[in-house]
């Protein structure tokens, strides 16, 4: 097998973009600690549904900042933020938005019940929702998500001992779930700048794993 | 024509009894209900509450078609062409009609004659001003308007609700303004409504002005015009579902892709004994695909079970004839049903977390990035902004943008040596600090007693943070998550 031939394997593994596109009822979990990147990765999944329709962030600590959605690519006028703390009403929120939004990416918060959820999934599907979850604490439930990203590496380029700033930075995620066709693989994002996120091509490490979700 | 109380003849609805026919909202009810205060459009449980005895049946619009399908062909051997907006309420053309009855009055008499004795006929000059022409006649009763314009000065600016997405806070505007009445808003310059509201604007006011919807004389391609062959003719009900629903979704796709959306469809259906038959439905507001396909299977329902389609459905054909550029572009810019179905989910949300918790942003000058965010409450006009966003800023903390910003910087404690930051606490452990951009010196406002700070960007294993560090502490202001 020569160098093309193993190249174009690779390409049929690679999702490439399509990762990082919300699909119609089609949950993606976003799991990770502050810090990963996964906030700006949520936005970049809102930036497609935006050049269509309203698109709405729900807030669930008040810290996210539309600076870094538009420039993620998200529509101005047409991104949402929503804010709601408590974990009681959050999924009534949640599932009003599904209702008339046509792509939310939600924080979770900590204390939502496993079956409220489950329901708003359920919601998400039959509304066809594009929606990203981004739990705080721990991870969604087995069979929730589409496809699951968690986050396990994150390096910055730029700074260098108090010279120069961040300018861009490589994410390394675990992608698994149905959209992996239940296997699990890790995956590289890479972003320069304001430029939108792009998954590296070719750097896929493919590794066994159980089907999940 | 308008049958109010259409939901209410069906046949499971009891005679003498107090019933409720309600979807989300009242359809119709018994006269005895609306005396207790219940009106058409209430929800559910409004009208639940206040008619608590009354037996309430879910609207069934196909069995509601299904009668319907009587009355349109007593009309049609009256007056050709008739078109039904939805199981209850009809229009049709009458110039012609009128000619060949002599005038109105005996055109009005003699279809009156024909239908059951609930209708109420309104005759004006288009379909707004006729259908409250209808309302407006009174139980079993006629109105025909002579001075359209004049007929429809005299109505409230809420009779508009419903003429299309958004429509709703457009008429507290009018009402703001002091325009109450359609009179009113008709005698406004049009020129002076289009800069003011835009398309929706001109439209409420064409109405206003009797003038109803602009037909755009813009060709139909005949490749729009969807058709279905069936070598087994249909006859289960579910059978035929499936085939209304795929046909007028492959119409809207086609559609979609011109960028065009119908008002007006004619379902046409040619039965396995040869009999073709064909039915036009009409809608003010664009079809969507679930309006769509919802007539089109009520059409053929009642078709198929009023024995009228013999043998079976063997071709089914869609063709649009009214189409127009509104509401249906998904593909392209905006969609004027996704806009409303998302201003009603976030009113909604309004409704459970408070109007401070829907917001949207605009982005304004400033040096940090919580100052470059100017706020407002979902549904507030953008306001004058507090910070030139052209201007320069020199200084400004450079991009990218942290995806986390605390409303209020946090402080943060992190470990210096000799000016150098060397750890950073994050919750209960310390991290490392891997490298550092900074310090950017910000001057602070000498004339509010601000001090000057110091910006640094820290990256660590965890993630990557805008700190200030200001008179000996340092604060979190964004987390470049």
């Amino acid at each position: 097998m020569d160098r093309w031939d193993l190249s174009n394997k690779i390409e049929r593994f690679v999702p490439g973009e399509d990762l990082l596109t919300l699909q119609p009822g089609r949950i993606v979990e976003l799991e990770g600690p502050p810090g990963f990147g996964l906030t700006r990765l949520g936005y970049r999944m809102l930036a497609d549904p935006s050049r269509q329709a309203h698109v709405v962030a729900l807030d669930v600590r008040g810290w996210m900042s539309p600076l870094a959605a538009w420039e993620a690519g998200v529509d101005h006028d047409r991104l949402v933020v929503v804010r709601c703390g408590d974990p009681r009403l959050w999924a009534q929120v949640a599932a009003a938005l599904c209702e008339g939004v046509r792509a939310v990416f939600a924080e979770v918060p900590a204390g939502v019940k496993d079956a409220d959820i489950r329901k708003l999934a359920a919601l998400a599907r039959a509304r066809s929702v594009r929606m990203a979850l981004r739990p705080l604490k721990g991870g969604l439930a087995t069979g929730v998500s589409y496809l699951r990203l968690r986050s396990v590496e994150i390096a910055w380029r730029g700074p260098e001992a108090g010279h120069g700033r961040l300018a861009g930075r490589r994410l390394v995620l675990e992608a698994s779930g149905k959209g992996m066709a239940g296997m699990t693989r890790l995956i590289e994002v890479e972003e320069e700048g304001e430029d939108a996120v792009r998954v590296v091509p070719g750097l896929v490490v493919g590794e066994a794993g159980r089907a999940a979700g | 024509m308008w049958f109010p109380d259409w939901s209410l003849g069906r046949p499971d609805a009891p005679q003498g009894e107090s019933v409720l026919v309600v979807d989300q909202r009242v359809v119709a009810a018994t006269s005895d209900l609306f005396e207790a205060g219940v009106r058409r459009g209430m929800p559910r449980r409004e009208a639940e509450g206040l008619a608590p005895g009354s037996l309430v049946l879910v609207r069934d619009p196909g069995e509601e078609a299904r009668r319907f399908e009587a009355v349109v062909l007593a009309i049609e051997e009256i007056v050709p062409r008739v078109e039904v907006a939805e199981p209850g309420l009809a229009f049709v053309p009458v110039k012609g009609a009128v000619s060949y009855y002599g005038d109105e009055d005996s055109l009005v008499e003699t279809v009156a004659g024909k239908l059951d004795g609930t209708v109420r006929l309104g005759l004006a000059d288009g379909p707004f001003a006729a259908s409250w022409a209808a309302r407006m006649a009174g139980p079993g009763g006629h109105l025909i308007v002579a001075d359209t314009r004049g007929f429809l000065a005299g109505l409230d600016v809420s009779v508009l609700m419903g003429e299309g997405g958004g429509v709703e806070s457009l008429i507290d505007t009018f009402r703001w303004l002091g325009v109450t009445t359609l009179g009113a808003l008709a005698d406004l310059p049009r020129q002076a409504i289009v800069s003011r509201f835009g398309d929706l604007g001109i439209g409420m006011h064409r109405l206003a002005n009797g003038e109803d919807r602009k037909v755009h004389p813009r060709p139909i391609p005949p490749e729009l015009a969807v058709e279905a062959r069936f070598e087994e003719p249909l006859e289960i009900m579910d059978q035929v579902a499936f085939a209304a629903r795929s046909l007028a979704a492959r119409l809207m796709v086609g559609l979609h892709r011109e960028g065009v959306s119908p008002h007006r469809v004619t379902v046409e259906v040619e039965a396995a004994d040869g009999t073709v038959r064909s039915r036009v439905w009409r809608s003010s507001d664009p079809f969507t695909e679930q309006a769509l396909a919802d007539r089109v299977w009520w059409q053929l329902r009642a078709w198929v079970e009023s024995d009228m389609a013999g043998g079976g459905v063997v071709r089914l054909r869609i063709d649009p004839t009214d189409i127009s550029g509104d509401g249906r572009q998904l593909d392209l810019f905006d969609d004027a049903t996704a806009r409303m179905e998302a201003e009603r989910a976030l009113a909604r949300a309004q409704a459970l977390v408070g109007p401070d918790a829907v917001l949207q942003a605009a982005v304004q000058g400033g040096r940090m990035p919580s100052e470059r965010v100017a706020w407002r409450r979902w549904g507030d006009e953008e306001g004058v902004l507090e910070r030139d966003p052209s201007a320069p800023w020199p200084g400004a903390t450079p991009s990218p943008a942290p995806a986390l910003v605390p409303p209020e910087p946090r402080v943060i404690e992190v470990e210096w040596d000799g000016g150098i930051p060397t750890r950073v606490r994050l919750g209960s452990r310390w991290e490392p600090v891997l490298t550092w951009g900074g310090p950017w010196r910000l001057h602070g406002r000498w004339w509010r007693d601000e001090g000057a700070s110091d910006r640094y960007q820290l990256v660590t294993s965890a993630g990557a943070f805008l700190c200030v560090y200001r008179e000996g502490r340092t604060y979190l202001a964004g987390v470049y998550d």
